[in-house]
């Protein structure tokens, strides 16, 4: 019997070690806590593009899109024979650097949109800190560039956060609605006319199925009633509008979709 | 009275958030303990599901093997319910200890609860108690009766305590909406924490996990038991107590994918960034290690089945089919391993030449996955199927016609697979995923009526000799082991997956963890928690089955009743 119980006992360890060490052999990710990004004056462009990558493929959530190269282009890989980011940011725009390209990316996305895909890029200056901008900036000029982002480039005192003093509202505050659905994304998933994608419903005739009561809600609160033949996509719309929206851009918005019958 | 609520206030307030574990620090303390609680649980729970089904059968087949079989299932229980018991104390203690200000945070809120699933496991032991003790004295007419409505109720009190215990940890995960970190946890309803977003797919998908894991543990029980067995009629019993195991839970197993489906889905609509998470962010190589432990056990359960074809006379007609049943599950296992959205630095994504490679981006999505699964789902039943038909000759007039019939559904439902399963790569999202209903109606239509044609056209069929219980290599129960081990590791990576996409919050987004460990680990070192975790249960499961053979040795059926000596489950 002790026979038995050996041999069981290898069959137990050795089904055990084997998962484990396979466990242990696959890519190692352990998700960090994010901290918040501290950089000194004299912060070198190694530093700067290492706390950049960590913004990137963490609280920023850029890889949620820019990872997969099916949403928005992929920045690491080679994209049409113009290599990673880093050397295809100067000819993206005419009149542009990399860096000013760049920053204008994260910053005012809706300003140049890459052919071939949807303005469905949020502006970065309401999630992440300035420091936290140019690090990321940093980052993507490393990959196949090189970096021109220097300590001088950021302002001093802005540790943390969004950055103080963005223009309230979506688009800079701009009261055209259709500025403000192209500014918030709303297309990357909404069509409305030509324009948009096909995740959530068509806004073209909205306000023939919506009162603006029910056009102010679904904007606000998008969970709380869900389009029929769109229950799979519930959940997906981000709530965050009524705190990015200021009241005259949310009553625009409102008015000019419960006009589309 | 002023002054003593000040003190009390004061008291409150300088108690420490945390406290430290000695040596393993106190998030692996809390980890061992809840998943050694939970394992002992999903044991105690999904035992007596089919214990009281095969007394059914027994009362109502008038069968007193099956009697005998749901007895030997409850006294398994009896010490393992203990152990229960010790360990859910030990995670209550550890957790009011270790970290005394979230644990108030919740008793806060679910104390009523608490209160109530004490009284209940108080009822459940009872009844069990009863269950058991009283099993040789309600043996037959009314009394019997009233005993298996004892079983019921076991299950009923069981199936409550984990509805209970569900809705503390889903609260975690998907706390409702309105609830943010500046909520005080006394204004929170009850009801409304309870009714969270994952709470009922939990619910569902633990409840079935239970039959597998319990099923799993019963095979291991039983070929443990065989292989000490000292009397061929002791073997011929625990072979047979095995194959009902075995079969018990991957019967369960088929069916499980389906709420996992369900549950994957309520996170992704509760918050897509955990979806994204869980599905393509830290954890997503966790779903290629959990495809390969669904691909042991597949291969595991289909090879314990083709050797138990060797003691059943009139199987070796269809032993030449199991090489193709065998590359289809290679297939299979290999297509559904396959990983899709990985984190990949820029060197690695350099080096594939793209976000995806080529074979990922093909074999990697979920037309690939879903078709490779639902056509290994197919293959397990087919080979339960040759397993039932092994020792038969049917004689119905309409057997041929009758076994044409169900070939023609194996191949429609193949069909639809495919077809579904090419079609996705052509459509949008949104249609590609309605598809997975069509491939999975198609196999569960493709199950069902097959079945039943099978159970008619067995009527009267002409045997061709008894199944030879107890003649089975012992290659064949280290099988059974696998089976278990594997079953229970999985349920630990699962836990890991459920628990892990909180990251560093408590609560999801409402109460932040802010100790030295609040950082989620990496699949290795979670790998090493698992196992320790599983080698502890497995030990002390050991334990409790080498009690129950110290306990009582005789309670094998001495001999089976005539006539039903070859007979199967389900027969």
């Amino acid at each position: 019997m002790w026979g038995t119980n050996l041999r069981i006992l290898g069959v137990v360890l050795g089904t055990l070690a084997l998962y484990t060490l396979i466990a242990n052999k696959i890519p190692q990710v352990q998700s960090e806590v994010p901290r918040a990004l501290t950089l000194g004056a004299d912060v070198t462009p190694e530093q700067l593009a290492q706390a950049g990558e960590q913004v990137f493929t963490g609280i920023g959530g850029c890889t949620t899109c820019h990872g997969l190269g099916t949403r928005a282009p992929n920045l690491l890989t080679d994209e049409k024979g113009q290599g990673p980011i880093g050397a295809r940011c100067g000819k993206r725009e005419a009149g542009k650097d990399c860096k000013a390209y760049l920053h204008e990316a994260l910053t005012q996305p809706g300003a140049f949109v890459v052919t071939g895909y949807e303005p469905i890029m949020p502006d970065m200056t309401r999630t992440l800190s300035p420091q936290q901008i140019w690090a990321v900036i940093a980052y993507l000029e490393s990959q196949g560039g090189t970096i021109t982002v220097a300590a001088s480039d950021i302002p001093a005192g802005s540790q943390g956060g969004p950055t103080p003093g963005a223009s309230p509202g979506i688009a800079g505050g701009s009261s055209d609605p259709m500025t403000i659905i192209r500014g918030a994304g709303c297309i990357g998933c909404h069509k409305i006319g030509t324009e948009g994608g096909a995740v959530g419903p068509d806004l073209t005739h909205v306000g023939g199925r919506l009162s603006p009561a029910g056009i102010r809600e679904a904007i606000l609160l998008p969970n709380a009633k869900v389009t029929k033949g769109y229950e799979r996509f519930a959940g997906i719309m981000p709530k965050v509008f009524g705190d990015q929206l200021t009241a005259n851009q949310l009553e625009a918005l409102v008015t000019f979709l419960a006009g589309h019958k | 009275m002023i002054d003593a609520v000040h003190l009390l206030q004061a008291a409150t307030d300088s108690l420490p958030a945390y406290r430290d574990f000695p040596v393993i620090g106190s998030r692996a303390a809390v980890w061992i303990a809840a998943e050694i609680h939970l394992m002992f649980a999903a044991f105690v729970l999904g035992v007596p599901m089919f214990a009281v089904v095969a007394e059914a059968i027994g009362i109502f087949g008038k069968d007193q093997r099956y009697d005998r079989l749901a007895k030997e299932f409850t006294r398994l229980l009896l010490i393992a319910y203990s152990a229960t018991a010790i360990w859910g104390a030990v995670l209550t203690f550890l957790l009011a200890t270790l970290y005394p200000k979230f644990f108030a945070y919740l008793t806060t809120i679910f104390g009523v609860s608490m209160w109530i699933y004490v009284s209940i496991f108080f009822l459940e032991s009872f009844t069990l108690y009863l269950y058991y003790y009283g099993w040789d004295r309600w043996k037959a007419g009314r009394a019997k009766v009233v005993h298996w409505g004892l079983g019921i109720l076991l299950n009923l009190w069981g199936t409550l305590v984990m509805f209970i215990a569900d809705s503390w940890l889903t609260y975690m995960m998907t706390p409702p909406r309105d609830v943010t970190p500046d909520t005080a946890p006394g204004s929170i309803k009850l009801w409304h924490a309870i009714l969270n977003h994952t709470w009922m797919p939990i619910n569902i998908h633990r409840l079935i996990g239970n039959v597998v894991f319990g099923g799993a543990i019963v095979g291991a029980y039983a070929s443990y038991r065989f292989l000490a067995a000292k009397t061929d009629e002791e073997r011929a019993h625990y072979d047979w107590m095995g194959y009902v195991g075995n079969f018990i839970a991957i019967s369960a197993l088929i069916v499980l994918p389906f709420a996992g489906y369900w549950l994957g889905r309520e996170i992704y609509q509760y918050d897509q960034s955990m979806g994204i998470t869980m599905m393509g962010g830290f954890m997503s190589w966790l779903w290629v290690i959990q495809a390969f432990l669904i691909a042991v056990l597949f291969l595991t359960g289909n090879y314990y089945l083709w050797v138990g074809m060797g003691r059943i006379p009139g199987a070796e007609r269809f032993r030449p089919y199991t090489k193709w049943l065998l590359a289809v599950l290679v297939l299979g296992a290999i297509v559904w391993g396959t990983p899709h959205t990985m984190i990949a630095d820029s060197r690695e994504l350099a080096a594939m030449g793209g976000s995806h490679h080529p074979f990922l981006g093909a074999l990697g999505v979920m037309s690939a996955k879903n078709t490779a699964v639902n056509l290994m789902i197919l293959t397990t039943f087919l080979s339960f199927l040759l397993y039932r038909r092994a020792n038969i000759r049917t004689v119905v007039p309409w057997a041929r016609a009758g076994t044409m019939i169900q070939g023609g559904m194996f191949g429609v439902a193949a069909a639809i697979v495919l077809f579904f399963g090419i079609r996705g790569y052509f459509v949008e999202a949104i249609i590609r995923i309605g598809y997975s209903v069509y491939q999975v109606g198609a196999v569960l239509a493709c199950i069902i009526f097959v079945t039943v044609i099978d159970v008619l056209m067995a009527r009267g069929a002409q045997s061709l000799g008894a199944i030879q219980w107890g003649k089975m290599p012992p290659r064949s129960q280290y099988a059974l082991f696998i089976l278990a081990v594997t079953f229970t590791w999985l349920m630990g990576l699962m836990g890991f997956a459920r628990s892990g996409i909180r990251q560093h919050w408590h609560v999801w987004q409402v109460v932040q963890d802010t100790t030295k460990y609040a950082a989620t680990p990496a699949l290795g070192q979670a790998a090493i928690m698992i196992s320790i975790c599983v080698l502890i249960f497995l030990s002390l499961v050991g334990f409790i089955f080498w009690l129950g053979g110290l306990a009582e040795k005789s309670t094998f059926v001495s001999a089976a009743p005539a006539g039903k000596e070859g007979q199967h489950v389900g027969h």
